[in-house]
């Protein structure tokens, strides 16, 4: 009987264990990506294309504000993370942007590729995009 | 240097200039290869920017060998 309710214990700790694991992963898998070798990589191309200012702002604001060529009060805010990119006019949100790649890649290559798209193909980049207008 | 961005993070071709310049057997062949993966991303839709230190991103349509820096970016939809 001991032993019998020494299983049934041992089985429920791994019912639990499997039922709170999704969880555990959700909350670490940041931490995970940034350690695998693909975000290693990116996130080195990622400091070799911002100035040193435009990193630090994206670590701790946790976005990048990347001037509009063509527009000289017009700012985008690429998120660090997948997300809506931010178009500010004059200080304030006017729309939000969807624009991916047709390949899966790391968040810190994503970062290059707005940032690039924007200061050097900005025109292409606007055609491409899913606009949201923001109305007050 | 050309950088290919993909799910791996990046793929990178790199070469020697001068070495291209004086004839040197695999630095030439390292260059044809960064121009044939540049046809094959461009003809699938990648865009080329070239980007040297302290200037602006330039958008290019052609190979540059002589580029610093020559990064290619996946094509892009509306999400």
């Amino acid at each position: 009987m001991n032993s019998f309710t020494q299983v049934l214990t041992t089985l429920g700790w791994i019912v639990v264990a499997l039922a709170i694991s999704p969880m555990v992963w959700l909350i670490f898998q940041p931490y995970v990506k940034t350690w695998s070798r693909a975000e290693r990589r990116a996130a080195g191309l990622l400091r070799d294309v911002l100035t040193p200012e435009q990193c630090q702002q994206l670590l701790w604001r946790g976005y990048l504000e990347v001037k509009s060529p063509s527009e000289p009060e017009r700012i985008y805010r690429v998120p660090r993370t997948r997300g809506y990119v931010q178009v500010l006019e004059h200080g304030r949100a006017v729309m939000r942007l969807c624009v991916q790649p047709v390949e899966n890649l790391p968040d810190a290559d994503i970062v290059v590729l707005h940032k690039l798209m924007i200061e050097a193909n900005e025109e292409n980049y606007l055609s491409k995009a899913n606009k949201y207008f923001i109305v007050d | 240097m050309l950088r290919v961005m993909s799910r791996r993070g990046d793929d990178r071709v790199t070469w020697d200039d001068s070495k291209v310049i004086a004839g040197d057997p695999e630095a030439m062949a390292a260059v044809r290869e960064a121009e044939r993966i540049f046809a094959q991303e461009r003809a699938k839709g990648a865009t080329a920017f070239k980007i040297e230190p302290g200037k602006p991103a330039q958008r290019i349509e052609q190979f540059d060998r002589t580029a610093e820096q020559i990064v290619l970016v996946p094509r892009v939809v509306g999400g």
